[in-house]
């Protein structure tokens, strides 16, 4: 989480205490250590709960395995069944795919949009109104809209109509082994790019105007000021929004459930997060399903050590 | 928007007035508007009146612009059909709860974690922010059981709306976003307030907070957002038709309907939030880019 | 910090530790469902839902009617989605504990429930004091539900699958519908011909996503005279010249003909809305579908007609069969149990109420007739009232059913691990039915080795 601390933010002072003798130092020591475990105490059972309690019985269970009600250590069983199963690697193939196509089309559409918008002195407000619409739409709607209209593998489809007008060759959308994985970032992008938009607007109009003067006497033209005063100036921003959508990437799911119907042709939209589903709740594998959870969790904990000592050593 | 017009940018505005400057200035301009309309509005106009068409005619060769005989039952029984409207309220209802308790508990964490710092703190705040990176995919089977069968207390959480509430506040992105704003704000202001004999509490709802706004909109913002975006949970935990979300009850619907009925069902789930988000844009479009990169 | 500041930060801390155990409290609790006064509830799913308007109304009549003539006993009655076992929902029931006291599954479920530990042992209740007509029920239905000579559920329906056809498109077409297709050969030269009458109708259409494709791969290979794992359990045992026969017929109506519709990827919904919609010639399903496609996808009736199975050269060597049943929740009394058989007596087993009420249904929108649920052994005496009171009441022409009654096809079940085979079989039918290009051995082999696979780690 490095790139997340604000650079020159210093550590603050130790809160001035009065000190008032021992015994009674000692109590107002406990009391107010006990008001500020008051305060967490909220927020702890929750993530208690909910969060690290489940990571360990996540563990647990990837161990075990629950016939008639009974529950048993398998040790290795669930991993080796996960592994077997015909879908994993095709799984983590379209996962890996599927994040690289949205760092690619869902990560630099939203900068250059955000650059372009931030140029125009007009219609402002229309255009920010216009790209966080989809955000707003309920994600199985804006996904019902793109499988039933826009990737309808006939010519009445919206898409295939454009691109028989534009005389391009059509394609067969979600049907297609090919499309797959690109018409889903699309869809995807479309329907949550407006968020990353703004983010990205905000931290733009942050950059002071001085940098891209003294670059333009620099006789800097338009991409090396992008390049040495815009990405720079934004880079923190940059750093958290490409963590936070390559966790929300990882997780594709409702996308492949409602476009590829699950699936998809020969596999060819089986995400992990999918399998996770596929194997809890229809192959009544719970303990399955924990274990590629666990699997998930070692292959994320990896990349983001890989992330972190990359970006800590550009530092 | 915050930044006025004069203000510099990548492109200075001298370039823009210009000759040439102000002719591809123009030009793009016009351009942007129409390549945005056309990219944002016009699936939805055609998500609009596909609905209207019937299923011939959206089988039709090239599709048409406009339906030729408009027929409203898909709408209509879309909606007697699905009902809509408790499945709105569901996830209103459900929204509303996720930002009450994160509100709550996650500001009342973070300002401890940032002013009280009590013992072990920074231990918890480090196991808090340790699930920054976990995608909640990965811990959706665990999580799921423990919501079936709480520990120690073994009640079943499910249909139970505190089965989303609760496990959205352990959010460590809050926790972060909350403590770091709260640590920008001088202990010296505390202080005063010490002083003057305000505990805690006092200190936290008269000072911190009526600075905290900002931030307090971002996060509030990003809890209704997860709501009404979140999916496979909602499916999971709120399995039955009464307490299903607007997105999890349209897939359900999906399984036994007509596609122009569930488009149409999709439309009329879309309106209410559009509408909400085109009354309060201005308020919704500043608090995200007033707190999010400061925060 | 004064005082009373520090209590209310006590307070403030309660209430927050408080938020958690409220929130348990206020979930609901099971109770044993019987009261002081011995009055008995029980909760009951698969209730139709909203939009099956005579059906729901049906259903409330029976419910009425019940406690009527019970006092003692109150039904709840839930209602869990259009289709009754949607498996990720239905195991979501399960692990999650939520189901009603009695509980709908597939013939196919039995080892799902047991390894969920829900159901009840109910076989020393199995007598005709509460189900009257329980020795008359076809020994081979009870057997599905049986494990270990014990008896966990109770069925109410069982069916097979034939070929479901609309006669409408068969007449445009200028087929004849007194006469389907009896070979594949025929339904594809019959699919081209519907396909080439009406432009927006697939001739033939066909499952290949959510696990209804592998669904429908093993009822097509049985029609072959294949199967879908050998004897023992152990192999894969489609990659074969019957295995490779069906993915053949489907590719060539898809692609050599182009009489399947260009929407391919469907699973369960998508095809009978479509058949409701009238823009599909011929499916495989049972004869039940057609009341689906009525009730619940507002198709009409009278379009339909079901015909058997068709093989590759001939009558189909065998057919898939499958049916449904009550299970009981574990842990319900002694009242309940019986209370929950009473109901399915009165419900789904009694010759003249509930389901049987044909009289009631015969003027609804709602097929009498039909050579389904099959419960009861053939020439028992239910059997035969049975028979009497749906041919006095039938309210579709007997013939579009009789050729699928008289032609009778042996039955075969669904493969053990039905669920995990059928998801790799789907990609097989997405393959064959989404590629022009696809190669149909390597299809197969690589189903097979993954079905291999899944059966050596043992699933």
């Amino acid at each position: 989480m490095a790139t997340m601390t604000a650079p020159g933010k210093t550590e603050q002072p130790a809160r001035q205490v009065p000190a008032p003798r021992s015994g009674a130092r000692r109590s107002r020591k406990i009391r107010d250590n006990l008001t500020g475990h008051a305060f967490l105490i909220g927020a702890v059972l929750c993530f208690a709960v909910f969060t690290w309690y489940p990571m360990i019985r996540g563990i647990v269970m990837s161990f075990q395995r629950t016939r008639r009600g009974v529950t048993t250590w398998v040790g290795w069983d669930n991993y080796t069944r996960i592994l077997a199963d015909p879908s994993f690697w095709p799984a983590w193939r379209n996962t890996a795919y599927f994040t690289l196509l949205a760092l690619v089309i869902g990560y630099a559409v939203p900068f250059f949009v955000a650059i372009l918008l931030n140029e125009l002195r007009h219609a402002k407000g229309y255009l920010r109104i216009l790209v966080y619409i989809p955000v707003m739409l309920p994600p199985a709607s804006a996904l019902f809209l793109f499988k039933f209209y826009a990737y309808d593998p006939s010519d009445a489809g919206l898409f295939n109509a454009i691109l028989r007008a534009l005389h391009l060759p059509t394609s067969q959308w979600m049907q297609s082994a090919e499309a797959t994985m690109p018409a889903m970032v699309i869809a995807s992008t479309w329907m949550n790019m407006g968020s990353a938009v703004l983010i990205y607007l905000a931290s733009l109009q942050n950059i002071p105007g001085e940098l891209y003067e003294a670059a333009e006497l620099d006789g800097a033209g338009l991409w090396r000021r992008i390049w040495n005063v815009t990405i720079p100036q934004t880079r923190l921003i940059l750093g958290l929004l490409a963590m936070m959508q390559i966790v929300a990437t990882m997780q594709v799911f409702i996308e492949p459930l409602i476009l590829a119907n699950g699936a998809g042709t020969e596999d060819s939209a089986t995400t992990v997060a999918y399998l996770i589903y596929q194997h809890g709740f229809f192959q009544n594998d719970l303990n399955g399903a924990a274990a590629l959870g666990v699997i998930m969790l070692v292959a994320l904990a990896a990349f983001s050590a890989v992330y972190l000592r990359l970006t800590t050593k550009n530092d | 928007m915050s930044q006025e017009s004069g203000a510099r940018t990548l492109i200075s505005q001298a370039q823009l007035r210009r000759g040439k400057g102000r002719f591809v200035y123009w030009t793009l301009l016009t351009l942007v508007v129409l390549g945005f309309t056309l990219a944002f509005v016009g699936p939805l106009y055609w998500m609009v009146t596909g609905a209207l068409k019937t299923g011939q005619e959206i089988a039709q060769t090239p599709p048409t612009l406009w339906p030729k005989d408009p027929d409203f039952s898909n709408y209509t029984d879309a909606w007697s059909n699905l009902n809509l409207a408790k499945l709105l309220f569901n996830t209103f209802y459900y929204a509303a709860g996720a930002v009450l308790f994160q509100l709550v508990l996650d500001t009342a964490a973070a300002y401890a974690l940032s002013k009280l710092r009590p013992i072990l703190g920074n231990v918890i705040l480090g196991a808090m922010l340790a699930t920054l990176m976990i995608p909640a995919i990965v811990l959706v089977v665990p999580q799921y059981v423990t919501v079936i069968d709480l520990p120690f207390a073994h009640v079943n959480m499910l249909d139970s709306p505190f089965a989303i509430w609760l496990p959205l506040v352990a959010n460590a992105f809050n926790i972060f976003l909350l403590k770091r704003f709260f640590d920008s704000i001088p202990d010296e202001l505390m202080a005063a307030a010490q002083v003057d004999g305000a505990g805690p509490l006092r200190t936290l709802w008269s000072i911190i907070l009526p600075m905290s706004r900002p931030i307090l909109g971002v996060v509030s913002i990003f809890a209704v957002t997860y709501v009404w975006k979140d999916f496979l949970w909602p499916k999971l935990v709120m399995p039955s038709p009464e307490t299903r979300t607007v997105s999890v009850g349209i897939y359900a619907f999906s399984g036994g309907s007509s596609m122009n009925e569930i488009v149409a069902a999709s439309v009329i789930a879309a309106i209410p939030t559009v509408v909400i988000f085109l009354i309060f844009q201005r308020n919704i479009m500043s608090g995200l880019t007033a707190g999010s990169v400061k925060g | 910090m004064s005082a009373p500041q520090y209590r209310r930060v006590a307070a403030f801390a309660l209430a927050a530790g408080l938020g958690l155990s409220l929130a348990a409290c206020s979930t609901k609790s099971d109770d044993d469902g019987t009261s002081a006064d011995g009055k008995v509830t029980i909760t009951v799913d698969c209730m139709p839902v909203g939009t099956e308007k005579e059906l729901l109304a049906n259903w409330n009549a029976d419910v009425a009617a019940f406690e009527k003539a019970n006092p003692d006993i109150t039904i709840k009655s839930v209602s869990v989605g259009t289709q009754c076992n949607n498996p990720p929902d239905f195991t979501a029931r399960l692990a999650g504990g939520t189901t009603t006291d009695v509980f709908y599954g597939y013939m196919t479920d039995l080892q799902q429930v047991l390894d969920s530990g829900q159901a009840m042992d109910i076989t020393p209740y199995l007598t005709t004091d509460n189900i009257a007509t329980w020795d008359d029920v076809d020994p081979a239905l009870k057997g599905v539900f049986t494990d270990g000579g014990k008896v966990y559920g109770v069925p109410v329906k069982n069916y097979s699958m034939g070929l479901v056809y609309n006669k409408v498109l068969f007449s445009k077409a200028g087929l004849d519908p007194a006469n389907p297709p009896k070979t594949w050969a025929d339904v594809r030269t019959a699919a081209k011909k519907i396909a080439g009458a009406d432009k927006n109708a697939a001739g033939y259409a066909e499952y290949s996503a959510g696990n209804t494709g592998g669904w429908h791969f093993t009822a097509e290979i049985y029609s072959q005279g294949g199967q879908v794992l050998s004897a023992d359990g152990k192999k894969a045992d489609f990659n074969n010249a019957q295995g490779k026969q069906v993915l053949q017929n489907l590719k060539d109506m898809r692609y050599g003909d182009n009489s399947m519709g260009s929407r391919q990827l469907l699973q369960w919904g998508d095809l009978l809305t479509n058949a409701a919609a009238g823009k599909v010639g011929m499916f495989v399903g049972a004869p039940d579908t057609t009341q689906a496609i009525v009730s619940q996808f507002k198709g009409k009736y009278d379009d339909w007609a079901v015909a058997p199975l068709p093989g590759q050269d001939g009558p189909a060597k065998a057919t898939l069969g499958g049916g449904e049943g009550y299970f009981f929740k574990k842990g319900l009394t002694d009242a309940q149990v019986k209370a929950g058989l009473k109901w399915i007596a009165y419900q789904k087993l009694t010759v003249g109420k509930g389901q049987f009420d044909y009289p009631r249904a015969k003027p609804q929108n709602y097929p009498v007739g039909v050579p389904q649920p099959l419960l009861f052994t053939k020439d028992s005496a239910t059997a035969k009232a049975e028979f009497e009171l749906r041919k006095a009441n039938a309210n579709v022409d007997p013939s579009i059913y009789s050729l699928f009654e008289a032609n009778q096809l042996p039955i075969k079940g669904e493969p053990a691990n039905a669920q995990a085979i059928y998801a790799v079989l789907d990609s097989a039918m997405s393959g064959v039915l989404t590629n022009p290009n696809a190669n149909i051995d390597q299809l197969l082999k690589t189903a097979e080795d993954k079905v291999n696979q899944l059966l050596t780690a043992g699933s």
